[in-house]
């Protein structure tokens, strides 16, 4: 079992870095605030360019892979559009949602696309974004969602674990993100005549959050094999993983942000803009205390088969 | 409000007043009233509110008697306990001039600045804190604006960041080198810049949470007169850091108090209101759990803050006491409006203004929790706090630092 990505697809994700920032970059976000109806038209050609939505994530091991590196590449500039969500959409609908059949949100406000919305507990349905209740400013274009049953589509549990894992891959791309501006700041800013990464609680501070962001990043990589794989247990894996990377986020924001003092909320910081579009991602379907909740139900008293379970089982035999 | 009261009757009797006082002069509906008001409609509101509770003698108690305080610590702890279970709301614009102008002035002003201010203060001059700058941060004596001394007063040109509700403010308290040639703690010294002097340029700075408290201030040949020096020349440094912790205690309490009272009943209603499914969060082993340990945490989070402003009051307090106490507090917000947010869901990133007035807790918990990162660095960050509970507190060596 190798869980790496492939070369091509590693290659994938940094021509997807270079064509966002050819495109604006950190400036996508920024636009995208101010002229929310744009959003579509910002993003749109980037992806056209990329031939993203040609990528089969479901049909094809390695396109999934370049699929799950180009998420990463959007999270990075926090690319105000549901890429990975696009990319996950089944037979018949331009994307796929996960979502909380209690409380279906999404941030796809005011764009112009049909959404299969698939909840925790494997109903599929036909998804409406309603009219965003407030400005992107602080809705991160978050809208609530009206279900329609949609008949049993057979394929629920797969889209459950794609539709998890791709946009575990966008925050991904936000954590190495946000550690990377952090590192950038503490190797910059000086106070005391040094630069604050002499400082070993600086320093502390910041392993704690690559240690976190890195096992969210072995975690996305083993969900993701795990889906390639067809393996009965991805649905598992993918909460998981997103119980992983939620509580990664909690973790690297924090730092994130201590690290970049009172810089770190106004808007010349990327960051503030970052966690401020991170938040959806980390929220929906649920945050962490819910996906716990979840994923202790799911697997009852089992555990999780995780990439030793073979073996493990071997051994009891 | 007069008389040295001491006794648990009379202070039973002052709770009692307090309570009747609370009752009748707390705006009802001030939460809903104040949210999404426009800035002048906040100030106007935050001026009217500070005269109700002069009117009282609430306003200023830890001030000295002949300045229009003189409560003692025992009444201000239930004035503040009192004030915060029923939910008033905060002086927030006041801030800076009731606790550190007037600290300064108290400490280290001349009678005539305490003439010239303090019953200004009563009256409603706001002050802000110019003491930041870009790139004097936790390192606030690598500060470099210049003050140059010209004819009867001095001319100071730099710039200054994040100073809360500038934007507002009558006068500023000010730190400018006036001598570039001293070790840099020993060349600043410490103003009182009037806000209205021609060469001051204020700009709002836009932040996470969409308001823009924070301001930055632009100084271009602006002229302050030499009876706007508090204390001596070059001794600004001394004169900020007596000055700056020496509020700590009443209003770390106030705030301790608040989070205990107001924000655990918003946290407990959140969890009792019953989810989606039907299900209320609080019947969830778990939740009740994580509840238990906030009250547990906020208990003692009160205790230290009543021990500390105990102890200031006595002479006797620690160290490092008022660095646990706003270490302390500042992680415990961060988590309890964290869990709020959670366990409000994404519901709660549907409000989208939070009442001002409030304190930090507000039960806007998405607001809140995003508004409580900023707790752990204003006034020393978690940092530099640990560095000083451990080099003050513990007797610890101290860390080695370069340009010290
Ligand atoms: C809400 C808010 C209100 C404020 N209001 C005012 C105001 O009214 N007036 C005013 O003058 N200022 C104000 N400030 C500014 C505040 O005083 C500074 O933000 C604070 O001193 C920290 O400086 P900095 O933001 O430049 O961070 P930096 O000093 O750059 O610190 C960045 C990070 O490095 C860490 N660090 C720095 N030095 C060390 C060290 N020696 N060891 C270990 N870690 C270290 C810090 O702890 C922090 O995590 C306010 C700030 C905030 C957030």
């Amino acid at each position: 079992m190798n869980i790496d990505l492939s070369e091509e697809a590693a290659e994938y994700g940094r021509q997807a870095v270079r064509a966002f920032e050819a495109a604006g970059g950190d400036d996508l976000v920024r636009q995208a605030e101010r002229e929310p109806k744009r959003r579509a038209a910002l993003v749109g050609p980037v992806l056209d360019e990329l031939g993203a939505l040609d990528l089969d994530p479901r049909g094809d091991a390695a396109e999934l892979e370049a699929a799950a590196a180009l998420c990463r590449a959007a999270g990075y500039f926090a690319v105000p559009f549901p890429v990975a969500e696009r990319l996950s959409r089944p037979a018949g609908a331009d994307g796929l949602l996960v979502v909380d059949g209690a409380r279906p949100a999404a941030a796809v406000a005011g764009l112009d696309l049909s959404w299969t919305a698939v909840t925790l507990d494997g109903r599929r349905c036909d998804a409406a974004a309603r009219a965003p209740e407030g400005p992107p400013r602080t809705s991160a274009f978050v809208t609530g969602l009206d279900l329609r049953p949609a008949g049993a589509g057979g394929e629920c549990a797969r889209d459950l674990a794609l539709g998890l894992v791709l946009p575990c891959w966008t925050l991904l791309g936000m954590l190495d993100r946000a550690i990377d501006l952090t590192r950038e700041h503490v190797l910059l800013r000086e106070q005391f005549g040094q630069a604050l990464a002499r400082f070993q609680g600086v320093r502390f501070q910041l392993t704690e959050a690559e240690v976190e962001r890195s096992g969210a990043e072995a975690l996305a990589k083993y969900a993701l094999w795990s889906v390639q794989d067809h393996r009965g247990e991805a649905a598992d894996d993918a909460l998981a993983l997103r119980l992983a990377a939620v509580e990664a986020a909690d973790v690297v924001f924090r730092v994130a942000h201590q690290l970049h003092g009172a810089f770190g909320f106004c808007d010349e910081a990327f960051l503030s803009w970052l966690s401020r579009y991170g938040q959806p991602l980390r929220r929906l379907p649920l945050g962490p205390a819910g996906t716990r909740d979840r994923l202790t139900r799911s697997l009852g008293r089992r555990g999780l088969t995780g990439p030793f379970g073979e073996a493990r089982e071997r051994a009891a035999r | 409000m007069t008389g040295v009261r001491g006794t648990a009757h009379d202070l039973a009797e002052f709770r009692a007043e307090v309570r009747g006082w609370c009752r009748e002069h707390i705006p009802a509906d001030w939460r809903r009233a104040q949210t999404g008001v426009p800035e002048e409609e906040f100030v106007a509101f935050q001026k009217e509110w500070f005269q109700e509770l002069r009117r009282a003698g609430f306003a200023v108690p830890h001030w000295p008697r002949e300045w229009g305080g003189g409560m003692p610590v025992a009444e201000q702890i239930i004035l503040y306990q009192e004030l915060a279970a029923h939910d008033a709301p905060r002086l927030v614009l006041a801030f800076v001039a009731i606790h550190h102008a007037a600290a300064t002035l108290l400490a280290a002003g001349t009678d005539e600045q305490r003439r010239r201010h303090l019953p200004a203060i009563l009256d409603g001059e706001i002050w802000a804190q110019g003491f930041s700058e870009p790139g004097a941060g936790s390192d606030l004596a690598a500060l470099s604006t210049t003050a140059r001394r010209q004819d009867d007063g001095y001319v100071v040109n730099g710039q200054k960041v994040w100073a809360s509700g500038a934007a507002h403010a009558d006068w500023c308290l000010l730190l400018a080198r006036t001598d570039p040639g001293a070790p840099k703690r020993r060349g600043i010294s410490y103003f009182l810049l009037d806000m209205s002097t021609p060469g001051i340029d204020v700009r709002p700075i836009r932040q996470a949470t969409g308001e823009s408290h924070f301001c930055e201030i632009f100084l271009d040949d602006v002229v302050i007169p030499r009876t706007c020096l508090v204390g001596r020349e070059n001794d600004g440094w001394r004169v900020a850091q007596e000055t700056l912790g020496a509020e700590r205690g009443m209003t770390m309490l106030e705030l301790a108090e608040r989070l205990g009272n107001a924000g655990f009943r918003w946290l407990l209603e959140t969890c009792a209101r019953p989810g989606p499914g039907g299900a209320r969060p609080v019947d969830d082993a778990l939740v009740a759990d994580r509840l238990a340990g906030f009250e547990t945490e906020l208990t003692a989070l009160r205790a230290l803050c009543r021990d500390l402003v105990e102890r200031h009051d006595a002479g006797t307090p620690g160290p490092a006491d008022a660095s646990v106490v706003k270490l302390f507090y500042s992680e415990l917000l961060q988590r309890m409006t964290g869990f709020g947010a959670e366990i409000a869901g994404p519901a709660a990133h549907a409000e989208l203004r939070k009442p001002l007035s409030s304190g930090w807790e507000s039960g806007a918990w998405a607001l809140d929790f995003i508004g409580s990162w900023e707790w752990t660095i204003p006034g020393g960050t978690s940092e530099i706090q640990r560095t000083i509970i451990g080099e003050r507190g513990l007797g610890l060596p101290r860390e080695p630092r370069g340009g010290r």
